[in-house]
């Protein structure tokens, strides 16, 4: 039996709560395909974990919802909301199965994890090498989105994964990046981590 | 290259084509709400239904690919993969449907869209812009701001980029990206 934490009511703003629920879901479903092609199981397991947590705002998303309606034309609107929620906790479901076909040591044929890194274009995991100009600088001053559309979404270090890395996180040599993006945007990165390429373009 | 090698090749082709469509429906879902537009919605239904045969065809070619025992598991992956992107465009679907119920979009759902890190925008294309009379190849949009565009809108038409599709003054650029690259875009349009 798993564990399921006690649900209760606490007053969260739905804004706050949908914002999360959908950058959540998102996120979860980019780290649980690479989970699934480099058959890497901790990051399956850290996917499972976030599940919990969608779970848990989109029960306290609902109750929000259900105090907020005064009359019939909120309650119309607000059904929206709850059906924009109701996406964002399977989409979150979606990328719980992909990481069970990991834990549950289905697998994926490795020839698919070989070819699929050839034609994926959005998603790219990458190893820091010592020459890398990147060494030592924050994930927040390289302003990669901005700068080529890029976004790191986990960080493989010391045999752990660091999820969704803040702002100050720096990057060190040996850590391997998952980031997603353009595609262009990630041959650019690409090259920036393996020391192929020695400036930062504007 | 051998047989097997082609045949696993077509399957992550399908498989790419599958993950695309769906998170591509996700962003225009999304658009679709943001913009209040039916039409829109309408585009994400259609998906909905390639993506249902295009599912169907994907699951026929794992299964007939002719694996051996010991690697049935592998193969049941790939089946379990494909599920989910189905699942994924289901509720892309979900959510075009409040828009074709015509239940005006509650205010905090535009706010959430556009304060997500993914987020979808749309900019009006000026005449003074650089981007007029330009095909999207030329154009290279993602490579200067890092947003994608997802459809136009030509008057009451909505066009599906293509490469070669040439843009004009007066369309409507929907795209999708993180939301550092939206400033680019709008000065890009319209200067």
């Amino acid at each position: 039996m798993p564990y399921f934490e006690k649900i209760e009511y606490r007053p969260v703003p739905v804004r706050e709560l949908l914002l999360e629920m959908k950058n959540l879901s998102e996120l979860m479903i980019d780290l649980a395909y690479s989970a699934a092609l480099f058959n890497d199981k901790e990051l399956a397991e850290d996917v499972l974990a976030l599940e919990n947590r969608v779970d848990l705002l989109s029960y306290l998303l609902e109750m929000e919802i259900m105090l907020a309606a005064r009359d019939p034309e909120e309650a119309e609107s607000l059904a929206g909301v709850s059906t924009v929620a109701s996406a964002a906790d399977k989409i979150s479901d979606a990328a719980a199965d992909i990481a069970a076909i990991v834990t549950q040591k289905i697998g994926i044929h490795p020839i698919v994890g070989e070819i699929f890194e050839k034609v994926e274009e959005r998603l790219t995991r990458v190893r820091v090498a010592t020459q890398s100009i990147l060494l030592g600088k924050s994930i927040g001053e390289l302003e990669l989105a901005a700068r080529m559309g890029v976004d790191v979404i986990a960080i493989r270090r010391n045999k752990e994964w660091i999820i969704d890395p803040k702002e100050n996180e720096k990057i060190q040599a040996g850590d391997i990046l998952i980031a997603r993006g353009t595609s262009t945007g990630l041959e650019e990165f690409k090259e920036l981590c393996e020391g192929k390429r020695r400036r930062l373009e504007d | 290259m051998s047989k097997r090698r082609q045949k696993f090749e077509k399957i992550v082709e399908m498989f790419v084509e599958l993950k695309n469509t769906s998170e591509l429906m996700m962003d225009l879902a999304y658009s679709s709400l943001l913009m209040n537009s039916k039409e829109l919605a309408e585009e994400v239904e259609k998906l909905e239904e390639y993506v249902d045969r295009l599912h169907t065809d994907f699951e026929l070619l794992v299964l007939s690919s002719g694996f051996k025992r010991e690697e049935a598991r592998g193969f049941l992956g790939l089946i379990r993969l494909g599920v989910v992107t189905e699942k994924i465009a289901d509720a892309a679907a979900e959510i075009a449907e409040v828009v074709l119920r015509e239940i005006a979009p509650h205010p905090v759902l535009k706010l959430t869209i556009e304060e997500a890190e993914e987020t979808v925008t749309y900019v009006t294309v000026s005449e003074n812009s650089p981007l007029v009379n330009k095909t999207l190849r030329e154009a290279k949009v993602p490579e200067e701001t890092g947003m994608w565009i997802l459809a136009i809108r030509r008057g009451d038409k909505g066009i599906r980029p293509k490469p070669q599709t040439r843009i004009q003054a007066g369309d409507i650029l929907i795209a999708s990206g993180y939301a550092e690259g939206e400033e680019d875009l709008k000065k890009l349009a319209s200067p």
